[in-house]
């Protein structure tokens, strides 16, 4: 591109000339009828487009805004068993959040574990799907269609399921891992749970959220690979650069919107993480060094009929994604503009 | 709790009671649309039903074969009062969910198992109705098993009719005690003499598992020390979990692991579920277990057939450790139609041949003491120790729908479970524990 201005000053001209037309370009299909819409040529009335989203609107309505906003108002009050009977409710301002902002739980157990844990296991998935993906793009259709139905019966297992195998792979005293690595004298099974210490509990829960979250991510970034032009990576071969730099410098930029897009949703995914946890031993509450913010509000809200303070956890952690997705967003965005 | 105030039932407070419970009723009425809830219940002999239905709500599994129970209790009730019934069995798992819900939509059943614990739970929001005036008119109230009616009274009023009940003792294998020589321990030193007999003779087998998802096992150690989960004083609750006896109990119970090695570090993540799979696996000498598991046992192994023996938990120095007594009430909801019809079935179900069958059938003991003392003549290996450990150490848990709370935060669970796993002392432990409950305990 820099060079071509020298060579062929005609032809950057006239790319020039288009580059102030293109940014209207793309609008320009969708801009026009609207304004015949306003014109009103009587063809399609306002309240036409309105009427056809109808049902998806009141299904999303009831199935996502009511529940949201009903979550948001229970978290300003004080809302047990007892108004559940008798419909009465009672404001009490901020004071769930303060008690939640204020328990020291929170910043030493239920934060740390749902922020770290999101963290590693967005990297690790990404990073998991992503060598995936590219040995698939490797093999022939074959081996290709093999692969791709067995790391699909992972993401088609459904959380329970493939939690009780996990948990039962690492069981204390009758599990596979600790059988084996007993016999070879690694770890000693009569002293050992690793259900009670708190890393090796989030180093498996890792591991059962990667397994059922890297084929999303594989499939996703395969799908993109095959969109990356064969030329591009030729011509860098030929420049020399070797395979780690051919996927730096020339695969990721081109998918960067698909590592978004497989970025934010794990994000989202792993942030909320509630069954793979609840399920393992200790994790409904026993343990307390495993809470996370979802299985804390659970335990608060439904356990406990303490539904207010439930609800005011709730809220925190979704405020506490949006932070985060923001963020993300706009440093993305920024490098795109750089 | 505080609007009604505790202790001693003066006129005046009963006469608030019901006036509070009346506004309830209206409120509940209000919101679901139930015109015809809030009379006055009453004790007749004879109830008119002709052409009525009730709505009946049984848990799922107490009774393993419940169909032919479920007839003969229709029959009869038709023949009583001509009315006829629709019965419902609910799943536990799902139930104090289905019932929350039930009373937050006001769709909840006439008559309903309610287990004790949640009983004075949905009493306190106001969904059950007092039964204390129509047990008095029946002429039950003397007959009734106390820890079953601790269980059911929330502020001077009885909530639940006690209609069945089962206790925590110690279950073993026979063979086991027998081929080491071991005679079923009456105090805590045996106990730990009797363990240790037992490990040397089974390095294989778990001697005595200490699970640490599990409540109740700790309980009868912590009572049998002299101690106390709680203590009311006045309106309000303080915990006492962390009282010296009751640091003796838990010492003494945790140590069975830590100690003496009697249980596996697997158990510290066990739950009572998790128990039973292992004694019927073959795997566990002696265990912490309800009087309701014996045949369960057995069916899921039926080579234990004949081995599975039981005895009640022994005091410090001889006698009995109290053990939780639970069970189930029969509740009558304010928000039925039909509150005399309703209480007449409970009156069937819970007394007599009814009650009888429902026992007999379920492995349970009956609410009754004139029919528990009937249990403990027949003298069943199985079944006698638990009525011993039921009449001379049943116990309830703090009655109060803050314990409830509790419960659902796993505090004495917690505490186990960290004791066990080497992560706090049983000092420690238990003075975090007694923290979280008296946090619990001033909210409400």
């Amino acid at each position: 591109m820099t060079t071509s201005p020298d060579v062929q000053p005609g032809v950057a001209v006239t790319e020039s000339r288009q580059t102030p037309a293109a940014p209207s370009g793309p609008a320009a299909p969708g801009g026009r009828p609207s304004r015949r819409d306003r014109a009103g040529n009587g063809l399609t009335p306002g309240w036409l487009p309105w009427l056809l989203q109808a049902p998806a609107l009141v299904v999303l309505f009831g199935l996502l805004v009511y529940p949201l906003v009903r979550v948001a108002v229970l978290s300003f009050q004080d809302f047990g068993l007892r108004e559940l009977v008798t419909g009465e409710s009672s404001w009490v301002g901020l004071d769930n959040f303060t008690e939640v902002l204020t328990d020291p739980l929170l910043w030493k157990v239920a934060l740390p574990n749902t922020a770290v844990f999101a963290a590693v296991n967005v990297f690790l998935t990404v990073a998991v799907g992503t060598a995936v993906a590219l040995l698939l793009a490797k093999l022939g259709p074959w081996a290709r269609g093999i692969l791709t139905s067995a790391i699909m019966v992972a993401w088609a297992m459904p959380a329970v399921t493939g939690t009780y195998v996990w948990v039962y792979l690492f069981d204390a005293r009758d599990g596979f891992v600790m059988q084996t690595l007993g016999s070879l004298g690694l770890v000693d099974p009569e002293t050992t749970n690793w259900f009670t210490e708190r890393l090796p509990f989030f180093a498996i829960a890792t591991a059962n959220v990667v397994h059922h979250g890297f084929p999303f991510v594989a499939v996703t970034i395969l799908a993109g690979l095959m969109t990356v032009p064969k030329e591009m990576l030729e011509a860098a071969a030929l420049d020399g650069a070797g395979a780690w730099r051919r996927f730096r410098y020339v695969t990721m930029p081109l998918l960067k919107p698909v590592f978004a897009v497989v970025t934010i949703l794990s994000t989202i995914w792993d942030f909320k993480v509630f069954t793979q946890i609840y399920l393992m031993p200790g994790g409904s509450g026993t343990n307390r060094e495993v809470l996370n913010l979802g299985t804390w509000s659970y335990i608060t809200a439904i356990s406990q009929n303490r539904y207010g303070l439930g609800a005011a956890i709730a809220v925190l952690l979704t405020l506490l994604l949006l932070v985060i997705t923001a963020v993300y967003l706009r440093t993305l965005f920024k490098q795109e503009e750089l | 709790m505080r609007k009604f105030g505790s202790g001693g039932l003066t006129r005046t407070r009963r006469g608030a009671l019901g006036l509070g419970l009346a506004s309830m009723v209206l409120a509940t009425a209000a919101c679901g649309g139930d015109s015809g809830g809030g009379e006055e219940l009453q004790n007749a002999d004879e109830v008119s039903g002709e052409g009525k239905s009730l709505s009946v709500w049984i848990m799922e599994g107490t009774n393993p074969d419940a169909d032919p129970y479920v007839e003969d209790l229709k029959t009869a009730f038709k023949d009583e009062t001509g009315a006829d019934l629709d019965v419902q069995f609910v799943p536990w798992a799902d139930a104090h969910d289905k019932f929350v819900k039930s009373i937050a939509g006001g769709t909840t059943p006439d008559v309903a198992e309610v287990g004790t614990t949640w009983t004075p739970e949905f009493a306190d929001a106001g969904a059950l109705a007092d039964l204390t005036d129509v047990v008095d008119e029946a002429g039950l109230d003397g007959d009734l098993v106390p820890g079953l009616v601790d269980a059911g009274t929330v502020d001077g009023g009885l909530y639940g009719m006690p209609w069945y009940a089962g206790v925590r003792s110690v279950v073993y294998r026979t063979d086991v005690f027998e081929k080491a020589g071991v005679t079923p321990p009456t105090s805590w030193d045996e106990l730990v003499a009797a363990g240790e007999k037992l490990k040397a003779a089974n390095p294989d087998m778990i001697t005595f598992p200490v699970p640490g998802d599990s409540e109740y096992g700790v309980y009868p150690f912590v009572w049998g020390a002299g101690g106390e989960i709680a203590a009311q004083e006045g309106d309000t609750w303080a915990s006492e979990i962390d009282s010296p006896e009751a640091q003796e109990g838990i010492s003494f119970y945790t140590d069975l692991a830590k100690e003496h090695g009697f249980s596996t570090p697997a158990a510290t993540t066990w739950d009572e579920a998790d128990l039973s799979d292992a004694f019927s696996r073959g795997d566990v000498a002696m265990m912490i277990a309800g009087s309701w598991t014996p045949g369960a046992l057995v069916e899921a192994n039926p080579d234990l057939e004949g081995k599975i023996g039981a005895f009640p938990i022994p005091g410090p120095d001889g006698g009995v450790s109290p053990s939780f007594l639970g069970g189930s009430h029969l509740g009558v909801f304010e928000a039925s139609e039909n509150k005399d019809l309703a209480w007449a079935l409970v009156k069937l179900m819970a007394t007599g041949d009814m009650a009888d069958e429902w026992s007999q059938q379920s492995g349970f003991f009956p609410g009754t003491e004139s029919l528990l003392q009937k249990v403990q003549e027949e003298d069943d290996p199985v079944v006698s120790p638990f009525a011993t450990q039921m009449v001379d150490g049943g116990a309830s848990l703090p009655v109060t729908p803050l314990y409830g709370q509790v419960q659902g935060k796993k505090t004495v669970s917690a505490m186990l479970q960290s004791i066990l796993s080497g992560d706090a002392s049983v000092a420690d432990a238990s003075s975090q524990a007694a923290d979280e409950m008296d946090e619990i305990f001033n909210q409400g």
